[in-house]
């Protein structure tokens, strides 16, 4: 999976860049999983990330974000983000919702949620209060009743909602979302795709991994198309 | 009251176990490595208060402290040099080895070091609270006892009253429940493996102290505290304190009951084979199902 280099995407003034990506490489052991990717994301876009299933998509996401070392350059707001340093990233307002949600099941949903919080306070009176808490439980009222319930115990649309109000909770300016419909029902996947068209409204930049574009093509109005472990604008 | 009186020994024998076993079961909540060196801190807790103590003439205060801050610093070191090495490094071991392997190897330098420092006589602590036992009617309370008592349910409480009612104490859960969706939200899951393993080390080591003119320790001590605690952490997959806690209160119980009414020389074989039916009985309810998966 490995190519030549990219072609870069068009380049956004640098002042309104949220998220700038160069030559991003991303390897397993000897596997090669994103070669070069190069892209920006502007701050208000929300950007789909687009391509068939083991192209490399997540990789990108998980470079971006810190949870994998990576070779490349990464900006978020204009500041080199540090490598493989997840807080870092979530610090400065890159936030991930990752792929199968990786949530805490014996927890409730409610310190499922709270836990967002952690990268921006280590109080839990202050996280309890804050807008950022308030807003991700809000935006779902169909977990308000599942709140005291253990997150393992819910449904799959559920718990995706959960996953998104965790990353809400962590006050975000840029919200990373990895296949945010991977096995849910359409009536759910439709209610999942309200809500992050709503969070978009609210003036967070979104960026959306897609392996069906369809849904994800409806909200951003970027697209980042990756093959073989290359990525360009589409 | 014989019934009385076996139950607050039980209680308390019981409470030592339940501690140990929080201990191991926490921390392999978030590391997933089982401290089968927890007794050996234990020994060094009471061996060490009792040579600066008695041999070596400092203040009981003094001596208690330097013990407490020794065992903080070896643990600290042993977490930073082995530790790091083995599970965060570029390529981290995993599997049996790091599970068990060292702190198994742990507890024999320990104990091997502990031999050397205080020889392979029985030794105490010097009981911090003594005086003759306290009775109310027919009931007798042992002031070591009832400081141990004490010790845990501080220690327990102030616990559980960080895990339920605190930010770092959900971040402590969610690291041993999922140490991607922890690190998704930088939660630094090596700081809290730790945090504990320190933590452990030093309430292992106080237990020492208060519970060593109870029983008296050797340097061969630590091992036998570490298997009840890993027994009674393994009534709850290793994974739930609070079962641990409530399995440590009923071993200990059940020992104090077999002793007094079955038979002081066979209660520990009646003890374990009560012990291994219920395994085999209910292995899932009693979490010994999720143990094997892990």
């Amino acid at each position: 999976m490995t190519g030549d280099e990219t072609a870069a995407p068009t380049a956004p003034a640098p002042a309104a860049a949220a998220l700038t990506v160069r030559n991003l490489s991303v390897t397993y052991g000897n596997v090669v999983a994103v070669h070069g990717a190069t892209f920006t994301v502007t701050e208000g876009d929300a950007c789909a990330i687009t391509g068939p299933n083991g192209n490399g998509k997540s990789s990108i996401l998980m470079g971006v974000t810190g949870m994998v070392r990576r070779h490349g350059e990464v900006t978020i707001f204009g500041t080199p983000a540090r490598n493989g340093d997840v807080r870092w990233a979530a610090r400065h307002g890159l936030t991930l919702v990752p792929e199968r949600r990786q949530l805490y099941p014996d927890l409730t949903t409610a310190d499922n949620i709270l836990l967002g919080c952690y990268t921006w306070t280590r109080s839990i009176g202050k996280a309890r209060r804050s807008d950022s808490y308030t807003r991700a439980v809000d935006l779902f009222p169909e977990l308000k009743p599942h709140l005291k319930q253990a997150a393992g115990t819910l449904s799959g649309g559920q718990q995706q909602m959960v996953a998104i109000a965790r990353g809400l909770a962590a006050a975000p300016k840029i919200l990373a979302v990895d296949e945010p419909c991977l096995g849910l029902a359409e009536a759910i996947a439709k209610r999942v795709y309200d809500v992050l068209a709503q969070i978009h409204a609210d003036g967070t930049t979104l960026i959306v991994v897609e392996e069906a574009p369809r849904r994800a093509l409806a909200l951003c109005n970027r697209r980042v198309e990756v093959r073989n472990g290359m990525a360009g604008a589409a | 009251m014989k019934f009385g009186n076996l139950l607050i020994a039980g209680i308390t024998t019981g409470s030592i176990y339940a501690m140990f076993a929080v201990c191991v079961s926490v921390w392999y909540r978030v590391s997933n490595i089982l401290n089968l060196a927890v007794g050996d801190f234990a020994m060094v807790g009471a061996l060490g208060v009792d040579n600066l103590y008695r041999v070596k003439g400092l203040p009981l205060p003094v001596a208690v402290v330097t013990t407490l801050v020794v065992v903080a610093v070896f643990a600290y070191v042993y977490d930073q040099v082995v530790l790091r090495i083995a599970q965060d490094g570029r390529r981290p071991i995993e599997g049996i080895v790091v599970t068990f392997f060292f702190t198994f190897a742990l507890s024999f330098f320990i104990d091997g070091a502990a031999k050397v420092l205080f020889g392979t006589d029985v030794h105490a602590a010097p009981t911090l609270w003594s005086g003759p036992a306290l009775t109310l009617g027919s009931l007798n309370f042992e002031r070591a006892g009832l400081l141990v008592l004490a010790c845990a349910i501080i220690i327990g409480g102030a616990f559980w009253l960080y895990i339920r009612f605190t930010l770092g104490g959900k971040a402590l859960e969610a690291s041993g429940e999922n140490s991607t969706g922890a690190r998704i939200v930088g939660i630094d899951t090596r700081q809290y493996r730790r945090l504990i393993f320190v933590g452990t080390a030093v309430i292992a080591a106080v237990f020492g102290i208060v519970e060593s003119p109870i029983t008296g320790f050797t340097y061969l001590s630590g091992a036998t505290i570490s298997l009840t605690g890993f027994l009674a952490a393994a009534y709850g997959g290793f994974r739930k304190p609070g079962r641990a806690l409530v399995a440590g209160l009923f071993i200990g119980v059940l020992e104090a009951m077999l002793g007094g009414y079955v038979s002081t020389q066979y209660g520990d074989t009646v003890l374990y084979a009560i012990l291994a039916a219920a395994i085999l009985a209910w292995p899932r309810a009693l979490g010994f199902e999720s143990a094997v998966s892990g």
